[in-house]
């Protein structure tokens, strides 16, 4: 949706001073539905994978009281496993919105200088060795470490899949995903698969925390800017032109 | 030994009845999995010439060959004897020295193109390395000389398919599975610590019997022996799916038969058929005997240790498996987020108040300023 400079929403801030706020539209109804069917499926997977891992015993003497949940081993896989598929869907709409859309494309332009200078930059930030960075829509670290969640995903989809149709090695799915088991063996796979899900935990962990610290200390709207798909920010974001369409229009919202 | 051209001809000099023959044909046919339909092509199988095979052994245990005597369908003196004739296998041959090494050099030369090669154990691939020397030679030449002349090779045990033990963590040999030192021949697979008895008979008797390889899966193995996994035929699934474990050796669950997930079994990735056709004709299986599956016949199996837990450690840190060190990971998070944002806090306030002395300052600047106008 483009707007006109008329409709820039002017607020006050406490401290009394005026500041022109402008609020950008960047994340499409993909990217943000993809990154909530991610948060409850990785939660799930995660949650389950441990549980796997490491299954209540419903033996003699044990945790009889679980009995009554019915939350038997089958039970905990497939859902392990309906959390994968909808993961894996998820992740395939966001590819369809990273198509359609500019702002679900904000990754790091490896390839030019700036953006590994802006990269140090932000990180003395978060080092705190400076006090505050430029506005980007999205920082040089953030697009760097998007780009490694997305990376850490795949592996987990795929190394997944692979121990997932190797029930059948002659099915389909083998066909398409069994050459993993292949160089190092299936147990592989397991180890393999448990140490990107820490990652992938880890990961979530400290994304929840910038947020949140970005949310309070730079008030740009970055934990919203998930629901609304937009951000709130006084000056004109460094990465501005990473949004502009064909025409060098800016989309806001 | 007299010698037989088939197996039809030795039923014959030992003048055993066509119709005797012809059930032992139906047997086989039941055995190696095939449909009853094609009996016809057993029975044109086993009127042909018997097939040469040549048996090696390097860096190993020789517990294949121990599990090879074993074979109960077929019985591994008939397979030895009548199904295929067995010119080299120093193990198994009654004669030894020169005169054999040299009758194995015969063989190859008489039978190039025609025999078979079953090898057990790895080989260490440094030649002049003194590892691993057969008659005076290393183990490498002797093997890629008998694979340059060889129709099929049979990779018999998981030292010849992936390594093995030799190969395992530290690897001082530096071993590695036959497919590493053998390039541009198939080689068929057959791995196990030692692989099942009638799964090594069976594949032999498939070449002898049709003359070609069983069909292959996408490790080189044959599908029909190893194309479940142990835990989709295991026994104890039912106990798995409950979540009923054994937790220790000693437990009720143990002694109730329950699944022995927690005590570390490998079922779960592990591709054998003990979980159908169980060892000694059928008679148990490690997982019945009430103790995990290690794996025996996956590659790296040995690294994967300790056998007795889920996952296996990482290797090299001392610190238990990925679950454990990712526990520890989390807290260790949780301290680091807590002082960055504790510290983060703390700039900010400073800052804040600097900002605001600033004004405070530049205002009261200005007032003086004004003042002093005045
Ligand atoms: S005993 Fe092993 S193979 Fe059998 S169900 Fe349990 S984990 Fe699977
Ligand atoms: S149960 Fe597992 S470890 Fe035991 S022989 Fe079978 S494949 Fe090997």
């Amino acid at each position: 949706m483009t707007v006109k400079e008329s409709q820039f929403i002017e607020i006050s801030m406490d401290s009394g001073k005026e500041m022109h706020l402008t609020r950008y539209y960047i994340f499409s109804p993909f990217l943000r539905i993809f990154h909530w069917l991610m948060v409850v499926s990785i939660i799930v997977l995660f949650a389950s994978g441990i549980v796997i891992m490491t299954p209540m015993s419903m033996g003699e003497g044990q945790y009889v009281v679980l009995n009554n949940w019915h939350l038997s081993v089958d039970w905990i896989r497939n859902l392990h496993f309906v959390a994968g598929f909808v993961l894996t869907a998820s992740f395939l709409f966001r590819i369809y919105g990273y198509i359609i859309n500019k702002g679900d494309r904000l990754l790091p332009n490896i390839f030019r200088m700036k953006f590994w200078d802006d990269l140090v930059e932000v990180m003395m930030h978060y080092c705190l060795l400076k006090y505050s960075h430029k506005q980007f829509l999205r920082n040089p670290m953030a697009r760097m470490s998007y780009v490694a969640i997305y990376g850490l995903i795949v592996v987990e989809m795929l190394t997944g899949f692979a121990m997932y149709f190797q029930v059948n090695p002659n099915g389909v799915g083998s066909f398409l995903f069994g050459w993993l088991v292949i160089p190092y063996g299936e147990m592989f796979l397991h180890v393999v698969h448990h140490i990107v899900a820490w990652c992938i935990f880890l990961f979530a962990a400290i994304h929840v925390y910038m947020v949140v610290r970005a949310d309070f200390m730079e008030r740009e709207g970055e934990i919203s800017s998930m629901i609304s798909g937009t951000k709130v920010l006084a000056h004109l974001p460094d990465d501005i032109n990473d949004i502009r369409d064909k025409r060098g229009r800016i989309i806001k919202g | 030994m007299e010698g037989y051209d088939s197996i039809w001809d030795m039923y014959k000099k030992k003048g055993i009845s066509r119709r005797s023959f012809i059930k032992t044909c139906t047997a086989m046919t039941a055995l190696l999995g095939l449909a009853p339909a094609m009996l016809p092509e057993v029975v044109k199988a086993a009127e042909k010439r018997l097939p040469v095979v040549i048996w090696l052994h390097g860096h190993e245990c020789t517990g294949c060959s121990e599990a090879f005597l074993r074979s109960g369908a077929p019985l591994t003196s008939d397979v030895v004897l009548n199904m295929i004739a067995l010119e080299y296998d120093d193990t198994l041959g009654a004669a030894s020295g020169e005169p054999f090494e040299n009758h194995l050099q015969e063989i190859m030369k008489t039978y190039k193109g025609q025999y078979i090669l079953a090898v057990e154990g790895a080989a260490p691939p440094d030649p002049k390395g003194g590892f691993c020397m057969v008659g005076g030679r290393s183990f490498v030449e002797e093997v890629k000389e008998a694979a340059a002349g060889a129709a099929a090779i049979i990779a018999y045990g998981s030292c010849a398919a992936w390594g093995g033990i030799q190969a395992a963590r530290p690897n001082p040999t530096q071993a590695v599975s036959l497919n590493e030192i053998i390039d541009n021949k198939h080689i068929v697979n057959v791995p196990g610590c030692p692989p099942i008895p009638e799964v090594m008979t069976g594949v032999i008797a498939h070449y002898a019997m049709f003359g070609n390889l069983p069909p292959l899966d996408n490790r080189n193995c044959p599908k029909q022996f190893f194309g479940n996994r142990i835990h989709d035929t295991c026994y104890r699934r039912p106990f798995f799916d409950a979540g009923m474990f054994a937790n220790d050796f000693n437990d009720a669950g143990a002694r109730a038969g329950w699944c022995l997930y927690k005590l570390g079994c490998r079922g779960p990735e592990t591709y054998a058929s003990c979980g159908n056709m169980r060892w000694w004709n059928g008679l148990s299986y490690p997982i019945q005997s009430g103790h995990g599956c290690i794996g025996c016949t996956s590659k790296n199996f040995w690294d994967n240790d300790p056998f007795y837990t889920r996952l296996p450690e990482v290797a090299g840190l001392g610190l238990g498996n990925i679950d454990k060190i990712g526990a520890v990971a989390t807290g260790a998070l949780a301290v680091g987020i807590t002082a960055h944002l504790a510290t983060s806090a703390v700039q900010k306030r400073r800052r804040d108040q600097k900002e605001l002395e600033d004004e405070k300052k530049a205002a009261e600047e200005a007032e003086r300023m004004s003042r002093g106008k005045d």
